[in-house]
């Protein structure tokens, strides 16, 4: 890695500290390190930096405040919400504060006539849907932790979920944004009316992993509920098998509202963990099909002649909305129920084009058995995003080093099929160097360019998602072909 | 050329040296280039950007006259890059250059029953470069959202040269900073889009279009408020308007045996207003209103709630200065409305629309427009505070101005 460094802070903390406590109060900041340690790491816990402090405002203008004191000092900062996220986004910067939005918590505005809700960045997902659900309406997008991450978490990543092959990402949905530049300046970014003239620098604000500034408001766009929903379990020899299904069910044109596999290892981890009552089996299917009523009997028929075709051994739809909630309690208590059965795991989040499914699987198992270890998999099985679980224990010397190796192993596998390093958790800490593989240097500098556009100083959650750091006045260099193009291959992903 | 460094005949020179002569013409005092590929718009940009000469992509000029006018010295045409360069049918992506019609990309896709779920203007002759950067949509939109939710990636050549790819050609992919929702909609401002990766849907097949009409939009806003409540699976819903009359048009997905059910619910959601059911014709309502000979053509964006009362509004103003009017808006809340002939007072209503519409966050944008009116009236009305931001992005992007300089908001 070339060692050139963002600018860096040369004020002692003692001397922005009282600044920021001006700012936010005596109880709006952290600086005892037994209590920073809250915030030493997100979900991703084996990276690990100790913050100087760590400031809690209540508004947006204590944030603009807060941003100014960084940006007048060169002191790096990291935006945080429940520090659920997978990848390290919310890793402190070594030298540097945490903003944490927890406690801008309101929901500013409900108009149901219009589809939309304002709110505030540190609003927990579910408690959108819980807020609307009296009209009928739901928030869409629904990533495993929505009962504690934050609204400001999901835009950052732009978290997904088991139901975007349907609805859509947190993108799809975010029509505003109120965002803190890095250097203190408040911008509005997109509408509530469609189409605002300008560049859509909400759509490209949105799963930039707090690296562009710290939306402090946000408008997003809620749904109505579908009249019935319908959720089938099958059990098949193995996730090829699954899988197959899924490839039928899209085949004949249906677009359903989730589906995911599950194989025996995580399957049986679930079921230590919630006891979701599901059928041991290879492969797991779930399915979930929603729509006007009368219709979703008539499609689920389809799914289920196509789940008999490829020999599942038990087809069930859960026949209440309790035994529904259980299916997806298992589902989502999948990375957690790990630990009932293995003493550590790396979740990894690769993406590869639907088809290759069958084949990736044989060759992580492959790679998984020739160094000795257990891979779990959970997948999105209709948007092709794998979430391979790499199992391991840290006790026995060497073990964590082959696990991370294959995991990345794994990554490097699903873009050479022609997909992505992450579908949802984000590069963050943990996959800098991935996203190296995945994009070539002009492609990496050009992204830098809009970096550069909204931090000039690179403050705002540094060293995090490019491979390496890049100095804004490095200029960008004469043209250079892509490798591919040189090459002859069209295509690169 | 605006440039005393390079002489037309120099500048021929050079671009025939890369894309070959027969592929190079001068109209006018502008050079007019037909590059091969990606490859060759890079030298193209780059001998330009050396030179500062102005640059113009385009193919068969639909959008052309859309924002502030430009004098490009090279007019950079994609016509030879039309390839559909793969249908990935069971992952349900496709690949496509930039230089493909619509209609030949969609007819390729529904070989296997797919479809991009979008519905631009003029599919026969846009490209669909030109539909990613000019952000087109329109009636499907209520279902499946805008070029945002359905473009994957893209590959883009920047202004030094430089060519870039962002996204995949996966649905799910949170990668890198997504440099394609910033490339949709930028006009061709930043970098030339050479090829676009789309996710794909299953075609519509068993869709039903009902019309109701009704003496003024105000009866129709309490329906229109009920039906996008409903549960009914909407594909699109739009109200057409003229002087004095309107009418909604619902087009519903469904099973053939669902016909009926859904047919009592929309007799339940729009009361004693006359309900039938019509073609597929209505659809191309947009459309004609930007055929319109001799009109102005605005692009109206407000929230759902107020569409029927600023149809209201335009119906009574354009009665009071005895100006023919037609307006096709979209559920969403985006509304293209054609004024002809243009009378003088054109300023005046875009000027008192933007502000009624500021406060909820819409926006008037001016698409076409007679020549007399240039210059009377911002053709983007962009008052963001957003725009220094979108000054130092193009900045970054092309620092010498390039690239369709002026066209686009701010000056950009």
């Amino acid at each position: 890695m070339l060692s050139i460094r963002y600018s860096r802070c040369t004020v002692p903390v003692r001397n922005y500290i009282a600044e920021l406590q001006n700012i936010v109060g005596d109880d709006g900041i952290i600086t005892a390190a037994n209590q920073l340690q809250t915030y030493e790491c997100d979900g991703l816990t084996n990276f690990r930096v100790l913050p100087e402090a760590v400031v809690l405002p209540r508004t947006t203008q204590q944030v603009q405040d807060v941003v100014r004191v960084c940006a007048r000092h060169k002191i790096p900062f990291v935006s945080r919400g429940a520090g659920t996220g997978l990848s390290g986004g919310a890793l402190p910067a070594a030298g540097g504060i945490v903003i944490s939005l927890a406690r801008m918590n309101r929901i500013l505005k409900v108009d149901i006539p219009n589809h939309l809700v304002v709110v505030e960045p540190g609003v927990i997902n579910a408690h959108i849907t819980q807020r609307v659900a009296a009209q009928g309406y739901f928030y869409a997008p629904d990533p495993s932790s929505q009962s504690v991450c934050t609204i400001g978490g999901n835009i950052a990543e732009n978290a997904g979920g088991a139901h975007c092959l349907k609805y859509g990402f947190t993108v799809t949905h975010t029509l505003a944004l109120e965002v803190v530049l890095p250097n203190g300046d408040l911008i509005s970014l997109g509408s509530h009316a469609p189409d605002a003239p300008g560049y859509d620098l909400a759509g490209v604000f949105v799963g930039s992993e707090g690296t562009l500034g710290i939306a402090t408001k946000i408008a997003l766009r809620i749904v109505k509920r579908p009249e019935e929903c319908q959720t089938l379990l099958a059990a098949f020899a193995s996730p090829r098998l699954a899988g197959q299904t899924v490839s039928d069910i899209i085949a004949a044109g249906m677009l359903p509202a989730a589906l995911e596999i599950m194989d025996t290892l995580a399957i049986e981890a679930a079921e230590a963990a919630v006891h979701a009552h599901y059928p041991m089996c290879g492969g797991l299917l779930l399915v979930e099909l929603d729509g006007p009523a009368g219709e979703v009997d008539a499609l689920m028929c389809e799914v289920r002649a196509f789940c008999a075709k490829n020999g599942a051994s038990e087809i069930r739809v859960a026949q209440s909305e309790s035994e529904r909630a259980l299916v997806w309690k298992g589902r989502k208590a999948a990375f957690a129920a790990m630990g009932r059965i293995s003493p550590n795991y790396i979740v990894q989040d690769g993406v590869i084009p639907r088809t290759s499914l069958p084949d990736v699987l044989d060759e992580i198992e492959r790679m998984a058995t020739a160094v000795g270890l257990r891979v779990a998999n959970v997948f999105h099985a209709g948007d092709g995003n794998l979430h391979p679980l790499v199992l391991y224990d840290r006790s026995i010397p060497g073990q964590e080093e082959t696990a991370l190796d294959l995991s990345y192993r794994i990554l490097h596998l699903c873009v050479d099929r022609g997909g992505s390093i992450t579908g949802e958790h984000g590069v963050g800490k943990e996959k800098q160097q991935a996203l190296g593989y995945m994009f070539a240097e002009p492609d990496l500098d050009t992204m830098q360019r809009v970096r550069c556009a909204f931090d000039c100083d690179g403050l705002a959650n540094p060293d995090k998602v490019f491979p390496r750091p890049r100095l804004c006045a490095e200029k960008p260099g004469p043209y250079v072909p892509h490798p591919l193009e040189t090459a002859g291959i069209a295509e690169f992903f | 050329m605006t440039t005393a460094a390079v002489t037309l005949e120099q500048g021929l020179a050079q671009l025939a040296s890369i894309a070959g002569a027969e592929h190079t013409r001068i109209f006018g005092e502008t050079i007019r280039v037909a590059p091969a590929d990606a490859g060759q718009i890079a030298r193209i940009l780059t001998f330009a950007n050396e030179n500062s000469l102005a640059v113009t992509p385009t193919v068969s000029n639909t959008k052309l006259s859309w924002g502030n006018p430009v004098a490009p010295d090279i007019l950079i045409n994609l016509e030879r890059m039309n390839a559909v360069r793969e249908h990935s049918w069971q992952d349900m992506t496709c690949t496509v250059e930039a230089g493909c019609t619509w209609d030949k990309l969609q007819s390729t896709l529904a070989q296997h029953r797919q479809m991009i779920a979008l519905d631009p203007l003029w599919p026969e002759r846009s490209t669909v470069g030109g539909i990613v950067a000019t952000n087109d949509s329109g009636s499907l939109r209520l279902k499946y959202g805008s070029l945002r939710d359905l473009v994957l990636g893209v590959t883009v050549v920047l202004a030094d040269g430089t060519i870039a790819k962002s996204g995949g050609k996966v649905v799910k992919n949170v990668a890198g900073y997504d440099l394609h929702k910033l490339m949709t909609g930028s006009f061709g401002t930043l970098g030339i889009i050479t090829e676009i990766n789309f996710r794909l849907h299953p075609c519509e097949e068993t869709t039903r279009t009902w019309t109701v009409s009704a003496p003024a939009p105000a009866q129709l806003k309490e329906p229109l408020r009920t039906l996008l409540d409903s549960q009914l699976a909407l594909s699109s819903v739009q109200i057409r308007a003229t002087g004095d009359a309107c009418w909604l048009d619902v087009r519903i997905v469904s099973r053939p045996e669902s016909g009926p059910k859904n047919v009592s619910r929309l007799e339940k959601i729009f009361g004693n207003l006359p309900l039938s059911e019509s073609g597929p014709a209505v659809w191309t309502a947009r459309q004609q209103i930007f055929d319109t000979p001799v009109a102005t053509v605005l692009k109206i964006s407000s929230l759902p709630t107020e569409i029927c009362a600023l149809i209201a509004e335009q119906q009574q103003w354009a009665g009071a200065h005895g100006a023919e009017i037609a307006i096709a808006a979209q559920a969403p809340g985006l509304m293209s409305v054609a004024l002809a002939p243009a009378p003088g007072v054109v300023p005046d209503l875009i000027g008192a629309l933007r502000m009624r519409l500021r406060e909820n966050g819409g926006s008037v944008v001016a698409l076409q427009f007679p020549d007399s009116l240039r210059g009377r009236f911002d053709v983007w009305g962009c008052d963001s505070n957003a725009l220094p931001l979108m000054r130092e992005i193009k900045r970054r992007f092309d620092p010498n101005r390039i690239l369709n300089p002026g066209r686009f908001v701010g000056d950009i």
